[in-house]
C-alpha cells in the first residue's frame, strides 16, 4: 500500500488543468489497479466498484476531483508571447511572475510583468489583471513560438512540492489531488463494507464531473472530498478564521453550493467522536463542492463533504497539515462503515 | 566552466543588499577557480578581486546584491516583512521564499489573503504591514526558530527558456557579475595588458554605497559598469527599452565619461558585437553614479544587459547578451592600452 504523503505528492506534481486530466486519470487507474472493478465514463471519471467486507446496505459514493485551476493559451503574439485564459478560479496575484508549465511536453515558460519602476505610482497600487498577464517562453518571435505551443495548450504551475514547519505539506494542486490520494489509499485499504468511488473532471469549471458520475452511480448517500480555505492567518479574528490548519477534518452543514444532509452532518460528526478522531465546522458559509451537482442529479442523492482545511486555495502553494490528512483517511474509512453498511 | 553554469551558480546563492555573504563566498570560489587572482572584502562586503596588480587600474564593476524581504515580527506561526530594495508586492502572494535563520535557511510561502478576508470596498493590493509570511510552524516553534533581521529572498528556480534565453531571481545583477568574472577570464587567458581589478558591489538596490567605497578602495583610473536594463516586453513602450538578444546597451549620459562610451561603441563595431544605445539625460540610476564621484573622481562607462520582468523572481536575460557584455569589456581594456 502506498504512503499517503507520497500519493498525495505524485498526484499533485501531474498537470490535469479542467478538461484535461489524462495524466492525473491514468496515474490513478494504475494505483488502483487489482484492489477494484473500475471503468471510465464518456467525460472521463472513473468510476470504481470496491468490494468491501460486507455488501453494501445502502449505495454510497465518495468522490474527489481530478481536475486542477490553471491556465490556457489562447493566442500566439507577433512577439512571440503567448496570450492566455485562466481555466476555473485564478488571481491574477498568483500567477503573476511565476514559472509555469506548457502543453503535454511541460515546456517552460514564464508569466511576466511590466517592472514596477516603469509604472506611474498610481498603476502600481492597481492589482494586478489576468487581461494583461502573458506567457514568455523565450521566443523570440511568432515563428519561433507556433513551433513550441498553440492555441488550446494547457498551462499549469509548476509543482513545487515542499514539506515545511511542523508538518505540513505544500505544492499545487492539493485541491483535489489530496482528496484524491484519499480515495486511492481507501480504495487499497480493506474496507468494511463495498464502496462506490468516483474520479472526477472537470470540478473548477462547474461541477460537471461530478453530475454524471452521480447520474452512473446512483447513490443513496455521497461524501465529496475536498480541500476548504483556511483562514488562520495571523491577526484574523477568530470568527473569520472560518477553519483552521491541523484541527482535523472539515464537515460543513453548509456552504454556497448546498446545505449538507442534516442526518449525515450529525452522523458524520458522532462518529468522529466515537474514533477520538479531531474534526471541525466551517464557521462561515463560503465556498462550494461539487455536491451541488451531486445532489440535484437523477432523483437526488443526500450528501456531505469531508474536507481537508487548506491555506492558499488556487495557488501553486496551497498548504496542508499532514495530521488533517491521517486523520481524514481514518475518518472516511469510519464514514464507509457508518453510511454504506 | 561554461558562462551558463557560472550565471546559475552566482544566482543561486542568496544576498540581499546588506547581506551579500553568500553570494560573495560562491563569487570568490569561482574566482579562484578561474585563476583570476587575489580577493580582498570591503569593510561594507563588496569584493575587489586584482586580476592585474598596478596603479590606477581599470575597474570593471557590477553589483553583487538583489532585492529582498526583512523579518520585522514573528506572530504566531508567521512573520511579518518588509522589503529590501523596490519590490512589487503585487505579485508575491503563494510565492516561495527562504529565510535566513541564526539556525540556517528555512523555507516559507507568502501568505495570500483568502477571498472572504478581502475588503470587498477596496480593490488595493495588500499594504507591506498586512503581508505575512507562512512558515508551516505552530507559534512556539516560530519563536524558536525566527527572528526579526533575518532576511528572506524569494525562491525560484534557473529555467532555461527556448532560444538562448534564462530566467530566475536575482539576474539583476549577477547577470552583470557573470559578465565582469566572464571579462576577467577573458583578459586572464589573452594576457592581460593592463592593471585591471574586478569589483562585485553590495548595496546597490539600497544606494550604490557598495560601489562607491568600493571604488574609493581600488582608486581605479578608470570603470566599466554593468548593470542590466529594461528589455522590450508586452506593455512597455518600446523607445524605453532595449531588445533581449541585441547585445549590451551602451550608456550615453552626462554623467558618464563620452571617450569610454565612443571607446566601447568602436570596440564593438571593430569586432562585430551586436550593441545598443541607452541614453538618460542626467545620472543613470545604476553603480556608475557614485563611482564617478569617488575621490578625485573616476572616469565610468556603462554597459547594460537587457532584462525583462526586473525586480521578479523570474528576471529573463539573453545569454548572449551576457558573454557580449563579457566581450566588449574585455575588447575595450585591451584597446584602450594599444
Amino acid at each position: 500500500m502506498m504512503d499517503l504523503v507520497e500519493l498525495t505528492r505524485e498526484l499533485a506534481a501531474l498537470p490535469g488543468i479542467s478538461g484535461d486530466e489524462g495524466l492525473v486519470a491514468t496515474y490513478i487507474t494504475e494505483c488502483i489497479k487489482g484492489h477494484c472493478d473500475y471503468k471510465i465514463d464518456p467525460l472521463g471519471n472513473i468510476i470504481a466498484h470496491k468490494k468491501g467486507a460486507a455488501p453494501a446496505g445502502h449505495t454510497l459514493m465518495l468522490s474527489a476531483h481530478m481536475d486542477e485551476v490553471g491556465l490556457t493559451v489562447c493566442r500566439v503574439c507577433d512577439d512571440g508571447t503567448l496570450k492566455v485564459h485562466a481555466v476555473g478560479g485564478v488571481d491574477a496575484a498568483v500567477v503573476t511572475g511565476r514559472r509555469v508549465l506548457v502543453g503535454s511536453k511541460g515546456l517552460p515558460g514564464i508569466t511576466g510583468i511590466v517592472p514596477i519602476h516603469l509604472l506611474e505610482k498610481e498603476d502600481a497600487e492597481k492589482p494586478l489583471k489576468l487581461d494583461s498577464l502573458y506567457i514568455d517562453i523565450g521566443a523570440a518571435d511568432k515563428a519561433a513560438a507556433e513551433k513550441l505551443a498553440a492555441p488550446g495548450d494547457s498551462v499549469t504551475f509548476e509543482p513545487g512540492w515542499a514539506e515545511l514547519g511542523d508538518g505540513m505539506l505544500m505544492g499545487k494542486a492539493l485541491d483535489d489531488r489530496a482528496g484524491c490520494a484519499l480515495l486511492v489509499k481507501l480504495i487499497q485499504s480493506d474496507l468494511p463494507c463495498d464502496c462506490v468511488f468516483a474520479f472526477t473532471v472537470q470540478e473548477e469549471i462547474g461541477c460537471i464531473g461530478g453530475r454524471t458520475a452521480a447520474f452512473a452511480v446512483r447513490p443513496e448517500f455521497s461524501l465529496v472530498v475536498e480541500t476548504t480555505t483556511a483562514g488562520d492567518l495571523a491577526g484574523v479574528p477568530a470568527d473569520k478564521k472560518v477553519c483552521s490548519v491541523g484541527a482535523g477534518p472539515v464537515i460543513p452543514f453548509m456552504d454556497r453550493g448546498a446545505v449538507y444532509d442534516a442526518g449525515m452532518y450529525r452522523r458524520a460528526r458522532a462518529v468522529a467522536g466515537d474514533n477520538n478522531i479531531p474534526c471541525q465546522t466551517k464557521e462561515g458559509v463560503y465556498g462550494g463542492t461539487e455536491a451541488r451537482s451531486v445532489q440535484q442529479t437523477a432523483a437526488g442523492a443526500r450528501v456531505l463533504a469531508v474536507s481537508l482545511p487548506c491555506r492558499y486555495l488556487h495557488s501553486p502553494s496551497c498548504l496542508l497539515a499532514r495530521r488533517d490528512l491521517e486523520a481524514e483517511y481514518k475518518l472516511l474509512l469510519a464514514l464507509i462503515g457508518e453510511f454504506a453498511g | 566552466m561554461e558562462l551558463a553554469q557560472l550565471l546559475q551558480r552566482l544566482c543561486a546563492a542568496p544576498g540581499p543588499s546588506g547581506r551579500e555573504d553568500a553570494a560573495r563566498d560562491e563569487a570568490e570560489k569561482i574566482v579562484n577557480e578561474l585563476g583570476l587572482g587575489p580577493c580582498q572584502v570591503t569593510p561594507l562586503g563588496s569584493l575587489l578581486c586584482t586580476l592585474k596588480p598596478g596603479s590606477r587600474p581599470v575597474m570593471l564593476e557590477a553589483h553583487l546584491d538583489q532585492i529582498g524581504l526583512v523579518v520585522t515580527r514573528v506572530e504566531e506561526g508567521f512573520l511579518r516583512f518588509h522589503r529590501i530594495g523596490g519590490s512589487d508586492r503585487r505579485l508575491l502572494p503563494a510565492q516561495r521564499v527562504t529565510v535566513r535563520t541564526a539556525g540556517g535557511p528555512r523555507p516559507g510561502v507568502v501568505a495570500s489573503v483568502p477571498p472572504h478576508l478581502k475588503d470587498p470596498d477596496s480593490d488595493k493590493p495588500p499594504r507591506w504591514e498586512d503581508m505575512l509570511i507562512d512558515t508551516g510552524c505552530t507559534p512556539e516553534t516560530a519563536k524558536k526558530l525566527f527572528a526579526p533581521g533575518d532576511t528572506i529572498t524569494v525562491d525560484g528556480a534557473y529555467v532555461q527558456l527556448a532560444g538562448g534565453r534564462v530566467a530566475c531571481p536575482a539576474l539583476d545583477d549577477r547577470a552583470g557579475c557573470a559578465a565582469v568574472l566572464w571579462a576577467g577570464k577573458l583578459l586572464a587567458e589573452a594576457g592581460c595588458p593592463a592593471p585591471v581589478t574586478l569589483a562585485l558591489c553590495s548595496f546597490e538596490e539600497i544606494g550604490g554605497h557598495g560601489a562607491a567605497t568600493a571604488a574609493f578602495a581600488a582608486r581605479p583610473g578608470s570603470c566599466y559598469a554593468v548593470d542590466v536594463s529594461f528589455a522590450e516586453a508586452p506593455g512597455i513602450a518600446p523607445e524605453k527599452c532595449g531588445r533581449l538578444g541585441a547585445g549590451p546597451m551602451i550608456g550615453i549620459a552626462p554623467i558618464l565619461n563620452r571617450t569610454l562610451t565612443a571607446g566601447l561603441r568602436d570596440a564593438a563595431a571593430a569586432n562585430g558585437i551586436p550593441c545598443q544605445v541607452e541614453v538618460m539625460g542626467g545620472d543613470t540610476g545604476t553603480d556608475a553614479d557614485g563611482i564617478v564621484a569617488t575621490a578625485g573622481g573616476i572616469p565610468t562607462g556603462l554597459l547594460s544587459i537587457p532584462l525583462r520582468n526586473m525586480h521578479t523572481p523570474v528576471e529573463e536575460v539573453e545569454l548572449q547578451d551576457v558573454e557580449n557584455t563579457a566581450r566588449l569589456m574585455a575588447l575595450a581594456v585591451m584597446g584602450g592600452t594599444k
